[in-house]
């Protein structure tokens, strides 16, 4: 039997095919791309963070040889268009009034509200003369106080931002039932209360944001190349809420895309202003953000500050949970902003542990910063934090061990499937299983050998763990749709995006190993509004949960589809074809014939049953996702501490995660070390600091501090694969941000466990070699 | 960056000529700083000379009690070189610690004394060292040249040809690095020559200096202990979002117990 249509199936560490592109500069990114006649956009940005905009001088910039155009907030005012919408899925505050939004609108109009934020767009015929230009443009501010910081702006005699949103609160929340709280927490033994700071963060993608407009007065659609993650809900947004030119007008693309982790989803400023440019010219026109404008203009992520209160028993039976978060949104609210600090951090609230209540609040304030928006995880890192931290610091607090107390507390299977008290939906999973197989691939026997070899040196070592458990998101519907060429090639599109990880791969091989098919012979499309009608993009780990399973139910129709034409052949009633490893088949009969065969057959009517027409393979289908899947793992991790300098050494990280099936390992291993290079740069090093003046102090790579390779550890990562979830067609549960979920609060647990004996037992992330050695110092003082 | 004129003489003479022409003419040598600044149109100079053609510029030899390295001669080099890292293998250590391997295989040792940024580890190497700064005019001793931030004892248009490191008995390079940048955060060289002790301290000040306390303290007994913590006053140290003056006092001690630990062996 030929077997080389059985290769390319689920399950298989496939190759990544967009690799050998991506790797020999051939990959096609933004500022790749020009067009004949193409001018250059800049955008002029307030160097104030709050400020009223005076007057703006554009005569001499104007003047200046090369220059095309000068858009500037006066004129956006005059062109009346909408401002940018938020798309919050939470839009209520607790008293039931709307959320406060405050018009965003791409040009600052009259006042500047964030260091960053656009005031002018510049087009010229090159970037140097916009750049030239944007010197020659005088702007007058008149400043205001301004406020950066989310627990200052709720205090009384702040700042205030937007006359709309007293004491600058744009919405307030709650989850849970306060009243079994209350007495969950009146019956328990101890309340343990820990104050923590998810801080401030940037994703900082290879590739900034950019993007290439161009405009047929012809026939009055405009083209937009954009490197986003989202191009159909930003179509929609651009086109039909703020330009209203319609978005059957809009053809929106995004070609190859140098990493999002959520912050290219949203719909920003500056493509809409090139929209109105490439217009206005009749020119194409391209911008392209500098790294530094992607430090001011990059919608922030993370920035909570919370109070978590765990109840417990005598015998460490947890009882209730309490958190209150206040989290700052930036100066208006981004595309998804007011959601993260509400209902997406509140959904995963208590983990994977057992609790008779939770309760969450929280605050969500505007600030003089950069908008903030969802950031890989977005508000599951957050839960997740709180959730295992407050475990740590528990059981030091109480004398208990942080091992034992995870082990009494985690949701039993036969508690499965159940609905936690957030109301999530958990339909399967296998927690203690995932706990103790995390537990045994650590190598604790041999530990303390390690702990003694690292004192020998002056080192201090500790062990964490953490048990996250998250949810997926993202839209809940998928398109998938297949053509086969005359030459063999097979057409896929898919409405899910990748920016890098990897579905180019993971979808053609679900396709290719379905049909049982060449995985070389498909040709990956995605990210166009006119290759698929829908699209949702890239975003809540739904890539493969919603997309991948779009490709599966397209290829299963195809397979439906294709019994009919080899039924016809045989002649024989189509229930009677079976199909595998790309052959039909009639059990008892020598009827056989390949997918190949049949996709051939497709576009000849003799070969077709009446009811069939040519092409009857060619299919799309839309998916739909039900419910959510429910991701978990665990995360256990060694750390070793040089206490003099405060310096920190990850020696170990092992992993064990429950995504349901695993379509490629190695893919899904890649997507969980990257996760966790994030989770490790929040917890050690990653910080967006503002000043009191609400000045960006960490605008560049000197400032802000990412890890680099050689700040990983070796990675041991396992499967857990006995739980798939029925929630979708392939079983999986999304693994794109578990990784930078669980990482976090399992490195600073075993930070606090190395410096336990000193007594220190919490630091605020991120644990720079200053603020550890800080920790030890006052330890040792008091 | 704003336009400006590049000239590539071949001669150190035709160099200097072409300085002297120029309106407004700056030396360009690895590039590792002049370059980001101009991208980022913080300097508008009339002309670059570039200083990559010019003959003689590169190189390293040996004489006697000597290492010598030309200008020109790029951080991989010196990290790669079997006669630094056989006399002075802490000068290695250091060049081979710069930056990362892109700014090693451009930036030059001429260019980065030249600049005298506060965090670069060079300075360090240089005044610990007991260094001598030959230019096209005259020789310089480590001591006279550093003289502020970015600041330096060359005259307008005065071109480093050489530094001349004598070779030491011991010498350690430690250097707690900046995690964002990998610049000397704390970088420490001490050096033991003759029962003279050079204890000389970058990335922590506003230009790289010594330490006369703690050097007496070494040529008194050259050993760890002999540092003691607060030896070093915070006063006068930066201060920034990575590390306060009082955690770089602290730094400075323990670098240079483990430079001398080091350099003990």
């Amino acid at each position: 039997m030929d077997t080389t249509n059985i290769t390319n199936g689920i399950g298989k560490s496939q190759e990544r095919r967009e690799d050998f592109r991506f790797l020999t500069g051939a990959g096609s990114y933004i500022d790749d791309m020009n067009l004949d006649g193409q001018a250059y956009a800049t955008v002029l940005r307030s160097p104030e963070a709050h400020a009223d905009v005076s007057s703006i001088d554009i005569t001499e910039a104007l003047a200046l040889d090369g220059v095309l155009a000068i858009i500037t907030g006066e004129d956006w005012k005059v062109a009346g268009y909408n401002p940018i919408p938020t798309k919050s899925a939470v839009r209520k505050a607790i008293d039931g009034s709307d959320l406060k939004e405050p018009p965003h609108h791409p040009l600052a109009i009259d006042r500047v509200r964030y260091v960053g934020q656009p005031v002018a767009l510049v087009v010229a015929e090159s970037i140097d003369v916009c750049k030239d230009a944007m010197e020659l443009i005088d702007v007058d501010y008149d400043s205001l106080p301004s406020v950066s910081h989310q627990s200052e702006a709720i205090k009384d005699g702040a700042p205030q931002i937007w006359d709309i949103a007293p004491n600058n609160i744009c919405l307030d929340f709650e989850l849970g039932d306060q009243k079994a709280q209350k007495k969950a927490f009146s019956e328990a033994d101890h309340i343990v209360t820990l104050n923590l700071v998810n801080n401030r963060v940037t994703a900082v993608p290879i590739e900034p944001r950019g993007a290439l407009a161009s405009y047929d007065a012809g026939t009055g659609k405009y083209t937009l190349w954009n490197a986003s993650q989202n191009i159909h809900a930003g179509r929609d947004t651009i086109a039909d809420a703020v330009l209203g030119i319609g978005k059957e007008n809009l053809h929106h693309i995004a070609p190859d895309v140098g990493g999002g982790f959520g912050v290219k989803n949203g719909v920003y400023p500056e493509p809409i202003l090139i929209l109105h440019a490439t217009k206005l010219l009749e020119r194409p026109v391209k911008w392209f953000n500098d790294r530094s404008e992607s430090f001011l203009s990059d919608t922030h992520g993370r920035d909570q500050v919370s109070t978590v209160q765990l109840a417990l028993d005598k015998d460490g039976t947890f009882r209730g949970l309490r958190t209150e978060t206040v989290g700052n949104l930036g100066a208006f609210c981004a595309t998804v902003g007011p959601f993260t600090p509400t209902g997406g951090s509140s959904r995963t609230q208590g983990g994977p542990y057992r609790f008779d209540a939770i309760y969450y609040t929280a605050i969500a304030p505007f600030t003089n910063t950069c908008p903030l928006d969802p950031y890989r995880g977005a508000g599951r890192p957050e839960g997740s934090y709180q959730m295992d931290r407050i475990i740590d610091y528990a059981a030091a607090q109480l004398g208990m061990d942080p091992i034992e107390l995870r082990r009494k507390n985690l949701i039993p299977t036969e508690d499965l499937p159940m609905k936690s008290p957030m109301g999530l939906d958990i339909d399967c999973g296998n927690f203690p299983e995932v706990f103790e197989q995390t537990i045994a691939m650590s190598d604790r026997d041999g530990y303390d050998a390690r702990v003694q070899k690292s004192a020998a040196a002056g080192k201090k070592r500790g062990f964490g763990i953490s048990m996250y458990l998250e949810c997926t998101g993202g839209g809940p519907k998928e398109e998938a749709k297949v053509s086969f060429r005359e030459d063999g090639k097979i057409d896929l599109s898919v409405g899910s995006s990748s920016t890098g990880m990897g579905h180019e791969t993971a979808f053609a091989q679900i396709l290719a190993g379905h049909l049982g098919l060449e995985i070389d012979d498909v040709v990956f499309r995605q990210a166009d509004t006119e290759a698929t009608a829908i699209g949702g993009g890239h975003g809540g780990s739904r890539g493969l949960e919603v997309g991948g399973s779009a490709v599966l139910q397209t290829s299963r129709e195809i397979v439906e589809a294709g019994k009919k034409i080899a039924a016809h052949k045989f002649d024989v009633d189509a229930d009677k074809v079976e199909f595998s490893e790309g052959h039909f088949h009639v059990p008892g009969s020598n009827h056989t014939m390949t997918m190949r065969e049949a996709i051939d057959a497709q576009n000849d009517p003799d070969m077709l049953p009446d009811d069939m027409e040519p092409g009857a393979l060619n299919i799309s289908s839309v998916f739909e996702r039900g419910i959510i899947s429910i991701p978990n793992g665990g995360h256990a991790v060694e750390v070793e501490v040089d206490p003099e300098t405060g310096t920190i050494k990850v020696d170990g990280y092992w992993v064990m995660d429950d995504f349901g099936t695993i379509i490629n390992p190695m893919l899904a291993d890649g997507q969980v070390m990257g996760g966790v290079a994030q989770g490790l740069g929040q917890a050690l090093m990653e910080n967006i600091v503002y000043d009191d003046g609400g000045q960006l102090v960490t605008g560049s790579l000197m400032d802000y501090a990412m890890p680099r390779a050689d700040d990983m550890p070796r990675m041991v990562i396992g499967y857990y694969e006995d739980a798939p979830t029925a929630k979708n067609l392939l079983g999986v549960k999304g693994a794109g941000e578990a990784g930078c979920v669980g990482a976090p609060p399992a490195i600073v647990n075993a930070v606090c466990d190395a410096l336990k004996d000193f007594g220190v037992h919490h630091i605020d992330m991120p644990l720079t070699p200053e603020r550890v050695w800080r920790a030890i110092e006052d330890a040792k003082a008091s | 960056m704003y336009e400006f004129d590049i000239i590539t003489p071949n001669s150190i003479d035709a160099a200097k000529s072409e300085f002297d022409a120029a309106e407004d003419g700056q030396f360009l040598a690895g590039g590792q700083t002049l370059i980001p600044v101009l991208k980022q149109r913080l300097a508008m100079p009339s002309d670059l000379i570039d200083l990559e053609h010019v003959h003689g510029l590169s190189g390293i030899s040996a004489s006697g009690d000597t290492i010598s390295i030309k200008a020109m001669t790029r951080h991989t080099e010196v990290a790669a070189d079997h006669e630094v890292q056989a006399a002075i293998p802490a000068l290695a250590k250091l060049a081979n610690g710069i930056g990362d391997m892109h700014v090693r295989n451009r930036g030059t040792i001429g260019g980065s004394i030249a600049n005298n940024d506060p965090a670069a580890d060079y300075p360090a190497a240089v005044l610990a060292l007991h260094a001598t700064i030959v230019t096209d005019r005259r020789e310089i001793l480590a001591d006279h040249f550093f003289t502020g931030m970015f600041e330096t004892a060359l005259e307008e248009g005065e071109l480093i040809t050489e530094i001349h490191f004598p070779i030491p008995e011991a010498a350690s390079y430690m250097k707690f690095a900046n995690p964002a940048t990998r610049y000397a955060l704390v970088g420490v060289m001490v050096a033991k020559s003759h029962n003279n002790v050079r204890v000389a301290i970058t990335g922590a000040g506003p230009c790289v200096f010594r330490d006369a306390e703690m050097e007496q303290a070494l040529m008194g007994n050259f050993s760890p202990e002999s540092i003691k913590d607060g030896m070093i006053p915070a006063d006068d140290l930066n201060t920034d979002i990575h590390a306060s003056r009082e955690y770089r006092a602290h730094l400075i001690s323990v670098m240079v117990r483990r430079a001398v630990a080091e350099a003990v062996g």
